[in-house]
């Protein structure tokens, strides 16, 4: 019988989880780990709820980091945030395969475990990139900057560390519209992360009026070549969902 | 005139200068690594970043713009010469300031990309830019990324002065011949052209010794495992650099303070204008590389926009997959370790149009393959086709844990469409492949036919429809769709 080890969609919880499953003493064979919500159940499995507990948590971090390496850890940090099913069971996995490795384990993308992790983590980081690159500021009262993004994986903790170092004494914030999650950021403060209650985000989603917005989009008709005009290649290279957000494609 | 520029809006002013800067094409924010600071508005990302693409697919990272399109010359090939009849507008150092942060503000952009045509005389179109541009890092503490020309002509003082601000400078070369130049732009002297890139050079290896650091600027990091790079084996070397380049650490109070073109300098080459071969168009941007250490050469195809009897007339489609393949040498030569006068020569002076560079260079070298996956070199692995700087680096790194295998080598990122026919994991080939010329050029042509037809041809298919007029010059836009929904057409 399988036993399947559950808990929420969060990095804290994550880690307890593979700290709980490890503990069990199951047998790695015996054990599946999956972040909720569960879906489908299955038949002739146990299913085990685990509440984030802050000692385990570090105590995995801790083990990954040292027994691993720093780099493996930021891989399965990334990963954690994916949108994929299965990227809990592929963290424990791959910390199995890094214990027993160490830390060129990063390098073995042979191995079916450490190859999952990479795409995984992969996947988050560009979509990451893709979210600095294109992220537009609307500029509301009071100089304060908001931004909406509906990304797929969970990117709003890896996107703010960049737009801190680079908007060190503005007022802004970065809201993910499907998580009802934000990212604030105080002038010349530290910035956090929080939930945004229904009223919150309504308040935060009001149209401006930007003479910059108008200015940006004579801006963008200009610059391109009419002689080389390649829709193709744009959609290439900026994919039309990112576009939603973006004023100059309205 | 005076008094119409004067009512001119900002819209308008940015509208002409960012249309008229359009066909620069260096907007690269790559090369500068810089921390925000409090209290100032930005930082400088290493590898660059694109904020959106414009219709044309190409990146736009920078607030491409020209300071002026008042331009006392009057080069053959160029939109804004003196004897078009063209809008034109100059902006005020205010405005190119308040347009930069407030972009920036709003993420639309890296940085700015100044440009500008020559008003009054270089020195003074100089003197207008710096002070843009001082203003900007002063008044508006702005810490970005910004990319200046130099102007041909302007005194070396200022130049100096701009280096200590901007983050990368340019002299765009134009044309590879020295007869071209003199055909087409008279105004502008080659020696001219070279002064400011010399003199940038200079500047750039003096700040770098200065502050402890190998006088040559830094290659992609792969570069240091390939024994042959156009700038390791450099007859142009002025000093000396390390075999292996090392870094002194000075402690942070003996470092001086103002960077000096820290992202390098570039130059931009028109292609398609004159009767240059490919040949002659690689070996320039070979020897630009090794004589004046450039980060990057653009290539740009040249769209007819004047009527001229020296140029391609107009409505002649610009040579974008010649550009493409040019670009593609060009990573060859920076990345990969490959010599102009490998990829092409005298008696073969133009690239395959049917076939990229490398697949090229690899079908006239069979007796080099097929290479063995889990033995071969670095530097042998990237000749392959189908590999590149990524994959080769995985290959290398993963092998250590184990053999690779086709499948590996498929999630490793490797293309084996086109590899197949190069390598061996294990000692087997993926299929039965006999190393023939004329088979594998076969095989290859086949997988990139289509690819090559759409670089081409970027904007053809249209619906074949009874009504329209296929010689009709003007697009079809949102509202002739709408109306000819609603039958109001």
């Amino acid at each position: 019988m399988t036993t399947i080890f559950t808990c929420k969609d969060q990095f804290d919880d994550m880690m307890t989880c593979i700290y709980d499953a490890w503990a069990s003493r199951l047998g790695h064979s015996n054990i599946r780990l999956k972040a909720e919500p569960v879906g489908n159940l299955e038949l002739f499995c146990e299913y085990r709820h685990v509440d984030s507990d802050p000692e385990k948590t570090a105590s995995v971090i801790r083990s990954i980091q040292k027994k691993i390496s720093p780099y493996a850890y930021s891989m399965i940090y990334k990963a954690a945030m994916s949108d994929q099913e299965d990227k809990l069971d592929a963290i424990y996995r791959f910390v199995v395969a890094g214990f027993h490795y160490g830390a060129s384990v990063t390098d073995y993308l042979q191995e079916p475990v450490v190859m999952r992790i990479f795409e995984l983590s992969r996947k988050v980081a560009n979509e990451a990139h893709y979210h600095r690159e294109f992220i537009r500021f609307a500029n509301m009262e009071h100089r304060i900057l908001v931004s909406h993004i509906e990304p797929k994986a969970n990117v709003l903790t890896l996107v703010a560390p960049h737009f801190a170092d680079r908007l060190p004494s503005e007022n802004w914030m970065i809201i993910d519209d499907t998580r009802n999650l934000a990212i604030v950021h105080p002038a010349d403060c530290d910035y956090y992360l929080t939930d945004l209650s229904q009223k919150e985000m309504d308040r935060l989603s009001q149209k401006t009026n930007d003479p910059f917005v108008e200015l940006w989009k004579g801006f963008f008709e200009n610059i391109g070549i009419k002689e080389r005009r390649n829709p193709k290649c744009q959609r290439n290279m900026l994919p039309l969902w990112y576009r939603k957000h973006m004023p100059e494609f309205h | 005139m005076e008094t119409a520029a004067c009512k001119m809006t900002l819209q308008e002013k940015l509208n002409i200068l960012a249309d008229a800067a359009k066909y620069d094409v260096a907007c690269t924010s790559s090369g500068s690594s810089r921390r925000g600071k409090k209290g100032y508005l930005g930082n400088a990302v290493s590898s660059g970043i694109c904020h959106s693409f414009s219709s044309d697919g190409r990146c736009i990272s920078l607030l491409k713009i020209l300071f002026t399109n008042e331009c006392i010359f009057d080069c053959k090939y160029c939109l804004n010469r003196s004897s078009n009849d063209q809008p034109r507008a100059t902006f005020t150092p205010e405005e190119v300031c308040t347009l930069v942060t407030e972009f920036y503000r709003r993420n639309y952009i890296e940085g700015l990309f100044l440009s500008s045509g020559i008003m009054k005389s270089p020195t003074y179109t100089m003197e207008q830019m710096y002070q843009a541009v001082y203003l900007l890092r002063t008044k508006y503490k702005f810490n970005g990324y910004i990319h200046v020309k130099a102007i041909p002509g302007a005194p070396e003082e200022l130049i100096a002065r701009m280096g200590y601000l901007a983050d990368r400078m340019s002299v765009n070369i134009e044309l590879p011949t020295t007869e071209g130049l003199s055909k087409l732009a008279p105004h502008k002297k080659p020696e001219n052209l070279v002064k400011p890139l010399r003199q940038i050079q200079d500047g750039i290896t003096s700040h770098r010794l200065a502050i402890g650091k190998d006088p040559q600027m830094e290659r992609s990091n792969s570069s240091k495992y390939l024994p042959h790079t156009i700038f390791r084996e450099n007859p142009y070397r002025r000093l000396p650099s390390g075999s292996d380049p090392v870094s002194v650490h000075l402690p942070a109070s003996a470092r001086c303070q103002a960077h000096f073109v820290p992202a390098g300098q570039s130059t931009q080459m028109i292609i398609g204008a004159t009767g240059e071969n490919d040949l002659q168009l690689l070996s320039t941007t070979q020897k630009l590389y090794q004589m004046y250490d450039l980060k990057r050469v653009f290539f740009s195809a040249y769209v007819p926009l004047n009527e001229d009897a020296l140029l391609p007339a107009i409505g002649t489609a610009p040579p974008l997959l010649r550009e493409h393949r040019l670009y593609q040498a060009d990573w060859l030569l920076r990345y990969y370790g490959f010599h102009a006068e490998e990829l092409l020569s005298p008696e073969r002076p133009n690239f395959n149009i049917l076939l990229d560079p490398k697949c090229d260079w690899a079908l006239r070298h069979l007796e080099y393959f097929p290479v063995e996956i889990n033995r071969a070199s670095y530097a042998d692995l990237l000749r392959v086709p189908g590999i590149g700087t990524k994959s080769a680096g995985r290959i290398v790194k993963s092998r250590r844990g184990g053999l690779l295998d086709f499948q590996h080598l498929k999630k490793i990122g490797v293309v084996l469409k086109r590899a197949k026919y190069f390598i061996t994991c294990n000692g087997k080939m993926m299929h039965r492949i006999p190393i023939k010329e004329d088979f594998i050029t076969r095989q290859l042509i086949r997988t990139d036919s289509k690819k090559n037809w759409e670089i081409e041809h970027p904007q053809t298919y249209r619906q074949l429809s009874l009504f329209d007029d296929f010689h009709f010059q003007s697009e079809i836009t949102m509202e002739d769709s709408h109306k000819s929904i609603l039958g109001q057409l």
